[in-house]
């Protein structure tokens, strides 16, 4: 594998035609991505919009958030087995529109019960130092679909029209030098002159059979994942566009842009490239829906680190709610059992905030546990000046002033190693 | 070791002096409880003595007292025997409380007890009523050891004293600094910055490092066989004993309960679908089959077709009925119990099995089959 991503930082989005990047400003062309999205025949219209960190905005409820990415020309495919072949991502040159972002916005709360605003961007106030989405310049992408669409179809066209909009973007960057040429050192169990340094693998979870996946869900080069066993994906693959969020993550803080960012990955590149340790490689695997499930997949995972990447330690991640966790745990089990190392990033479920209900597992070896917070936590935020949303009654809804729970913030709650919220035992 | 056991009444550096005389007003009025032992009655034979009360610190108290600042005064000292103040607990409580609220205290104060049993168990109790019923702030301190700190952690601050009364000073020093805190209303932070027993309540905290940087630092210091902070320390329980297997089953009543969230259509005691805090008993006299038109399901933690499609996937009146009528069990009880497991905190889950116990102990019930997603 070899993935040089292009970088060209964005510092400012306008709308104008025709659609190009001037320097650090990149200029969007609505009616060409208006064309672009009405194909897909759920969405009857659309609307764009730009949000400016600083600015006193909010936008929601955000179904995805997505950084604008082109494969060069004759490099690859983007979002391979979704908008393209599912040829092997993480090979070539990615153009990537640093600093900025495409934010698609739902036209409904993804859990009513548990949250009428769902997830909300904000660019302004306390909240802001919370999330790194708030830092970016945002394309808000406003999808207006036919009425009636099963919940699975429109999810779906949001997650279509999210990432061709981010493609079709950072294709102004194709005829442009990049500021900065970002190349990572070889990783696999078999990289040569790593002697003596600690072999390392990541194990991540990317669906939960809590829920049964739709037919043509994209989640695993645009497989929906139903049958798959845990498979060894090259770190350049997450970071490439072959796995995307499924379509129901949108409340539980996984994002395509964290992805493409994958900060536990990014931060294995930084510890491998610094030679504290030798990155082996990475596991994508699922949670299972009952126990032969999870047993079939925690042995696997557990087997092909053992196995195949041969490492001495793995740092792990859940996707999900709660059930996740008893996977995430037996895993890192059975790879301590195998005399592997492991530590486990898991998120709060307490809702009484006592330490007695905050661990789904009661498993002595799993003893290395990061601990996000973000259950516990609320904003007081100002009436805004503008409200970008798909409805009426989101704008009034989102208006402010209000209180926010910070799981409602997009970004806080970041279940892939991007949350700089910990709940903190008192 | 039990300190009013072993120990003669102790020797403490007496305050001799203040540098500067009691100011005219005391800005912190602190009443203080110890056993017989710190109280300068008597050892362990003096343990069954009642409540005595003094207007001014005793022992520990002269040194707590000058170490919370000039501008506090311990003006009321509540001593008793450690085995009375355990035997009479109701009693103590009610008269402790009346003294306290007279004396018009900001603060209550409670040993240190270090891992003496009994005197802990008293000081939890007292700080715990004073806390809660006359909303002063309340402070103690015992080892980790000590039964009092499971029995009132939640609920109180405990600084960690140790086991060892030479540390009684350092100890002393502790529980002032978090006194004025707490009188002052200044943030208390974390266990081991203010030197309290973890209390069990999760704050959330911005961090500067994101979560996948401690992720990776916690790995590598346990691969380096290095010291690490785990955030979350284990979860440990008490066991639960087995009961006794059912003597008889054809002639036991069975009941089914579940918490897959299976309610009668239009959900009618509302059982929330994410941490329920309610529970439903439901009749299914005179059915041998569970209608999908009849019943929904409250739960959003698992892919709730199949048990919409049939509900007796998930409650299984149909196996249970041929079970009765081929005298497997004795009979089937006319109801079944549903609630939604969901992201249930303990506290709330505790009370939900409890309530549901004491009805299936009222409706005479031998045996429960739990249904689980």
């Amino acid at each position: 594998m070899q993935l040089s991503l292009a970088h060209h930082p964005i510092s400012e989005i306008q709308f104008g035609v025709p659609a190009r990047l001037e320097g650090a400003v990149l200029i969007v062309d609505p009616a060409t991505l208006r064309r672009m999205i009405l194909e897909d025949e759920s969405i009857v219209s659309v609307d764009f919009d730009i949000a400016r960190p600083g600015e006193r905005c909010r936008a929601g409820p955000i179904f995805d958030v997505i950084e604008p990415r082109a494969k060069a020309p004759g490099c690859g495919a983007d979002f391979p087995g979704i908008l393209g072949a599912p040829i092997t991502a993480g090979i070539g040159t990615t153009h990537v529109l640093t600093g900025a972002a495409v934010s698609v916005l739902a036209e409904i709360s993804p859990d009513p019960t548990r949250s009428a605003t769902g997830r909300v961007l904000e660019m302004s106030g306390a909240p802001v130092e919370a999330s790194e989405y708030s830092s970016l310049q945002h394309l808000i992408v406003i999808p207006h679909t036919k009425p009636g669409l099963p919940r699975q179809t429109l999810e779906k066209a949001y997650r279509l029209a999210g990432i061709r909009v981010a493609v079709e973007l950072a294709r102004s960057a194709w005829n442009h030098l990049p500021v900065d040429l970002q190349t990572f050192e070889p990783v696999g169990p078999g990289e040569k002159g790593r002697d003596g340094l600690a072999r390392v693998a990541y194990v991540g979870q990317i669906f939960s059979r809590q829920r049964k996946p739709a037919v043509d869900e994209p989640i695993l080069y645009g497989a929906n994942t139903d049958g798959m066993l845990p498979v060894m994906l090259h770190p350049d693959e997450w970071l490439d566009g072959a796995v995307v969020p499924s379509l129901h993550s949108w409340f539980g803080g996984t994002e395509t842009y964290f992805y493409q960012n994958h900060p536990i990955i990014l931060e294995l590149y930084q510890r491998h490239h610094a030679r504290e340790i030798n990155f082996v490689g990475t596991v994508a695997t699922i949670a299972g829906s009952d126990n032969f499930d999870r047993e079939r997949h925690c042995r696997a995972a557990a087997n092909l680190v053992k196995w195949n990447l041969n490492a001495d330690g793995v740092v792990l991640s859940k996707y999900g709610g709660g059930l996740p966790h008893a996977d995430l745990a037996e895993t890192a089990r059975l790879l301590e059992g195998m005399g592997i190392k492991t530590s486990v990033m898991v998120s709060d479920v307490s809702r009484d905030r006592r330490v007695e209900s905050a661990l789904l597992f009661n498993v002595p070896e799993v003893d290395a546990i990061v601990y996000n917070g973000g259950n516990g936590k609320q904003w007081q935020v100002p009436r805004v000046d503008r409200v970008i949303a798909a409805t009426p009654e989101f704008v009034e809804l989102l208006t402010g002033p209000m209180t926010i729970e910070a799981s409602n913030i997009v970004g806080v709650t970041n279940q892939q190693g991007a949350s700089r919220m910990r709940a903190m035992v008192y | 070791m039990d300190v009013g056991a072993r120990h003669a009444v102790p020797v403490l550096t007496p305050v001799a002096s203040r540098l500067v005389p009691y100011p005219e007003e005391f800005n912190m009025r602190i009443a203080h409880y110890l056993n017989q032992f710190f109280g300068g009655i008597g050892a362990e034979e003096h343990a069954g003595k009642g409540l005595e009360v003094r207007d001014s610190a005793v022992g520990p108290g002269r040194l707590l007292e000058s170490l919370l600042g000039n501008d506090a005064r311990i003006v009321l000292t509540l001593v008793c025997g450690d085995n009375y103040a355990v035997e009479h607990q109701e009693e103590i409580t009610a008269s402790v409380m009346a003294k306290v609220r007279q004396a018009n205290v900001d603060l209550f104060v409670a040993g240190p007890c270090f891992d003496a049993g009994r005197y802990g168990m008293a000081a939890g109790a007292l700080c715990r009523a004073v806390q809660a019923e006359l909303s002063i702030s309340a402070v103690t301190a015992m080892s980790e050891e000590n039964p009092g700190v499971d029995l009132y952690r939640d609920a109180l601050y405990i600084i960690d004293s140790g086991t060892t009364i030479a540390n009684m000073r350092n100890v002393l020093d502790k529980m002032a600094r978090l006194s004025r805190k707490l009188v002052t209303k200044e943030p208390i932070g974390l266990p081991h910055e203010e030197g309290y027993l973890r209390r069990g309540w999760l704050r959330d905290q911005l961090v500067e490092k994101k979560a996948a940087t401690r992720l990776v630092d916690m790995l590598l210091a346990k691969m380096n066989g290095e010291p690490f902070d785990s955030e979350m320390p284990p979860t440990a329980f008490a066991p639960i004993p087995m009961p006794a297997g059912v003597k008889n089953l054809s002639r036991a009543k069975v009941m089914l309960i579940t918490d897959g969230g299976l309610v009668p259509r239009g959900n009618p005691d509302k059982i929330e679908g994410t941490a329920a805090t309610r529970w439903g008993s439901y009749s299914i006299e005179g059915r041998d089959d569970l209608r999908a038109e009849d019943y929904e399901v409250s739960h959003g933690g698992y892919d709730t077709r199949f048990v919409q499609e049939d509900p007796d996937r998930l409650v299984p009146l149909d196996a249970l009925r041929e079970m009765e009528k081929n005298g497997v069990i004795g009979k089937l009880h006319n109801e079944f119990i549903s609630t939604c497991g969901r992201s249930n905190p303990l506290s709330n889950t505790r009370r939900l099995g409890r309530e549901m116990a004491e009805k299936i102990k009222r409706d005479g019930v031998d045996a429960v089959i739990l249904t689980s997603t």
